[in-house]
């Protein structure tokens, strides 16, 4: 069977698969639906959804359109979380490898520094971070990537320490392979896929931080986004309690589509590795 | 000679990646009671699919096909008939069982309903009608579905893999005694102390508590061994059991499994790649290829005049040490 | 003038406090064109010697020459280079390689790395190794675990040839083949230190191959050499206590029990 055959027998992979396409189609669709400057002011403040078929979702408290800032916080939420989840993939990937591989004071120096950085909690790195250089962003994803790429790195590390026993590795030096040759093109691929199987949570993980970082004020200040929504409805809840319902409502299912799907992914390749 | 297991047109197949591959094809095979038999063959030749079989240890995946009929004497079965599917070995074997039988895994639906009305029926026709309850007297006689660990002592390639690493090797054999034999504790751990003294494992107490990875290769597979023939079963099933050893070990090994077999009088299945192995231990030797039975027959028969081209062939390819050497004949071809 | 000449290899490990010498002051030498098997039962250090020439791992004391250079002495891209001339068969031909490559990966990575042929060059030069190991160029887009043991243990074969060495340790390299094919895999290392008089360093725990396409033979025991010479001699009237063990415990066909 073909894993795409077997992902897609699978309904919370299909369920997670459609709530990722759909965001996907919104992030895509924002500016051709909503040309406009989203943060423009667009009808008469504090407009509760469904109300006006011009403004499905209503306005905000200064009358910007609720539906056109959804679809642009799209964007924001996804781009930043897959860009921070990669951020954190590659370096974590690339450090434990090297720290796996190299062994000794390398691998000593690496892991000391891996524990450094696991030892501070990943969201008040990431405050701290933002607060110092300033709200971009490049800024925020570096942020999110700062605190999440530990894991990936403990994960590569011991997967490679069992690789690099294995007789092909032996067999990569005896034909007289460059050290780091056999570390990235021979072992690296080779200890990804527990790896890779992190990325569901670490993207989810990912646009959670930017939500909270940007209702704390500090994300990026010329974009939309939905922890910023929320923070704006928050002055209002009790008389418009919409205003951060929906944003949320939004934030909840693109987490659980990224896990969903993310999860089918890894389950499905598990199971053509454990037949072959 | 009585037979201990009657082998019928078994057919195994196995679900790979969408692909279905055949591991056994139409393979019928009579085991007698108290012999040593060898079954060889090379990769992909179903030897290990035909131990596992016999075992009822193939996976649930598996299709199952043909019949695997069993002649235990009354004498041995001291535990209930009723038998957890999981652990029946007798997944061919419809005649007697009284659960809903694995022979749904059959693929052609035809075939086994025929079958579970009574494999019986059709060859009792001839003498008396309705042969079905008419068979009754030979259902007491071919009385038991074998029970793993019970009936059949199962030795794997691995010891390392087939023993539990934290539990410490006496237990692991009082355990088989206990659930087998309905003993008490301490009554299996003084069986698996003569049980470990039987397959002469030095220092015996400490033997007792130790733990599988404190122990030789060699002594780990003794251990297995010893485990597999705690609850005196009636059949001993070696699968390569001596092709992880090296060959002092594997010799000794072998000369232990030849001792414990006619001492306790148990019927031995050899599963080996070698040849020349099979034929020191074995009184007959049944060669197989490609999920085939291609040769069975006595092992001066075998060795000495084979009677298909493919025995011959395994038996020319065997160097051993009065072949004559590559190098000798390459020296005469330089 | 020896092709590698070892003298005094020590290896020792440590294990739960105490030191064991898995390689004790073993001293040998191979001639080119020459097979010499190593010999003994598990645990002998006859993989451990192995590893110490290839310098997978680094011995404690003794002197490795090879080519009448000093093999110990040579560092970074001195060494990667020399092991052109130095290469090895593993035991189980899937392991060996890594279980993402192809055929032609494989046979091309060395090819690239010591700068044989050129990038247009190197599928010609790929067929042609195939060939040389009796497999048909065909099988080059091929996935390592799609062929079979004895085809992918050809490949390991045609990989250790493309940088034309002088040696190649075989450690074990025909145990894990099906008698069939071992035959085959013999005939084919013989006929190819016969044509490119390439030595061998033959690892066996198999008396009967050994018997048959080696020259000389060492028996090992407990890391330290307990009987050496010509394998044929040494293998039909063993002296030592570890040589007789071996011989008495390898099966024979015509030797059947009660």
């Amino acid at each position: 069977m073909s894993p795409l055959r077997r992902f897609l027998r699978t309904p919370e992979a299909v369920a997670g698969a459609l709530l990722l396409a759909m965001l996907i189609a919104m992030a895509l669709s924002a500016s051709l639906l909503f040309p406009g400057d989203p943060q423009a002011i667009a009808g008469p403040a504090l407009l509760p959804p469904f109300q006006d078929w011009s403004l499905p979702l209503g306005t905000d408290r200064l009358g910007r359109d609720v539906l056109a800032e959804l679809f642009h916080g799209a964007r924001t939420s996804l781009a930043v979380g897959l860009a921070a989840a990669a951020a954190a993939l590659v370096v974590g990937a690339v450090v434990g490898t090297l720290a796996g591989f190299a062994g000794g004071l390398v691998d000593e120096v690496l892991m000391r520094i891996t524990d450094a950085f696991q030892t501070v909690p990943s969201f008040l790195l990431a405050l701290a971070f933002v607060s110092v250089v300033g709200p971009s962003l490049g800024v925020v994803v570096i942020a999110i990537a700062l605190g999440t790429w530990t894991g990936p790195a403990r994960v590569a590390r011991a997967e490679v320490l069992s690789i690099r026993e294995r007789d092909y590795v032996a067999g990569a030096r005896v034909i007289g392979m460059h050290p780091l040759a056999i570390a990235f093109r021979e072992v690296l691929p080779n200890a990804l896929p527990p790896v890779l199987a992190m990325s569901s949570v670490i993207v989810a993980a990912a646009i959670l931080t930017e939500a909270a970082l940007s209702f704390l004020g500090l994300g990026d200040p010329n974009r939309v986004t939905w922890g910023g929504m929320i923070a704006e409805g928050r002055a209002v809840l009790r008389t418009a309690p919409f205003l951060s319902i929906v944003p949320g409502i939004a934030l909840v299912l693109t987490v659980l589509g990224v896990y969903l799907a993310g999860e089918g992914i890894v389950e499905t390749t598990a199971v053509r590795r454990g037949l072959s | 000679m009585t037979t201990l297991a009657s082998i019928r047109d078994l057919t195994v197949t196995y679900r790979r990646d969408g692909n279905e591959v055949t591991a056994l094809k139409g393979v019928s095979l009579d085991i007698a009671a108290g012999e040593r038999l060898a079954i060889i063959g090379e990769s992909g030749s179903g030897k290990s699919t035909l131990a596992l079989a016999i075992a009822g240890l193939l996976p649930a995946s598996a299709k199952v096909g043909g019949r695997i009929d069993w002649f235990l004497s009354s004498s041995g079965a001291k535990a209930p008939p009723s038998v957890l599917p999981d652990i029946s070995p007798a997944r061919g074997e419809i005649t007697l069982s009284p659960l809903p039988s694995p022979i749904t895994n059959v693929a052609e639906g035809e075939r086994s309903a025929k079958l579970l009305i009574s494999p019986l029926a059709g060859e009792m026709s001839g003498r008396t009608e309705g042969g079905v309850t008419e068979c009754q007297p030979f259902k007491s006689e071919l009385n038991k579905i074998p029970r793993l660990g019970r009936d059949i002592g199962f030795v794997f390639q691995d010891p390392s893999a087939s023993l539990d690493p934290v539990m410490t090797i006496g237990k692991q054999i009082a355990e088989v005694a206990r659930t087998h034999l309905s003993l008490t504790w301490s009554q299996s751990y003084a069986r698996a102390k003569s049980l470990l003294e039987r397959v002469r494992l030095p220092d015996l107490d400490s033997a007792l508590r130790a733990f599988p990875h404190q122990l030789s290769g060699g002594q780990k597979q003794r251990v297995a061994i010893a485990a597999a023939i705690a609850a005196g079963p009636k059949l001993l099933i070696a699968d390569e059991a001596t092709s992880a050893l090296d060959t002092i070990v594997q010799a000794e090994i072998v000369a232990l499994i030849r001792r414990l077999v006619t001492e306790d009088g148990m019927t031995l299945l050899f599963i080996s790649h070698d040849i020349a192995l099979a034929a020191e231990l074995a009184e007959r030797i049944a060669v197989f290829r490609h999920g085939q039975l291609v040769e069975l027959g006595m092992r001066a028969q075998i060795v000495g005049a084979p009677a298909q081209p493919y025995t011959r062939a395994l038996l020319d390819a065997h160097i051993g040490l009065d072949t004559r050497p590559l190098l000798n004949r390459a020296r005469l071809h330089a | 003038m020896n092709l590698l000449a070892v003298s005094n290899l020590t290896k020792r490990y440590r294990r739960g406090g105490k030191t064991i010498a898995a390689v004790d002051d073993v001293s040998f030498h191979i001639d080119p064109g020459e097979t010499l098997a190593l010999a003994g039962p598990s645990g002998s250090g006859k993989s451990t010697i192995a590893r110490l020439v290839l310098r997978l791992i680094e011995p404690d004391d003794g002197r490795i020459e090879f080519e009448s250079d000093d093999f110990l002495a040579l560092s970074g891209a001195a060494l990667r280079a020399r092991r052109a001339r130095l290469q090895m068969v593993f035991q189980d031909p899937l392991a060996a390689f890594n279980p993402r490559a192809t055929v032609a990966r494989v046979l091309d990575d060395p090819l690239r790395i010591h700068g044989i042929a050129s990038r247009a060059e190197r599928p010609r030069r790929i067929a042609a190794l195939l060939e040389r190991v009796g497999l048909t160029a065909n099988l080059a887009p091929r996935a390592i675990h799609e062929i079979s043991g004895g085809q992918r243990q050809r490949v390991a074969i045609a990989r250790a040839i493309v940088t034309k060495p002088s040696l190649i340790v075989l450690d074990e390299a025909v145990s894990a083949l099906d008698v069939s094919v071992r035959g085959e895999i013999l005939e084919l290392l013989l006929d190819l230190q016969r044509q490119e008089k390439i030595a061998y360093l033959f690892i066996s725990h198999d008396l009967g191959v050994i018997r048959s396409v080696a020259h000389r033979v060492i028996l090992l025991d407990a890391g330290r050499i307990a009987e050496n010479g010509d394998a044929q001699t040494v293998i039909g009237a063993p002296q030592s206590a570890i040589g007789k063990a071996l011989v008495a415990a390898a099966p024979r066909l015509n030797r059947a029990g009660p």
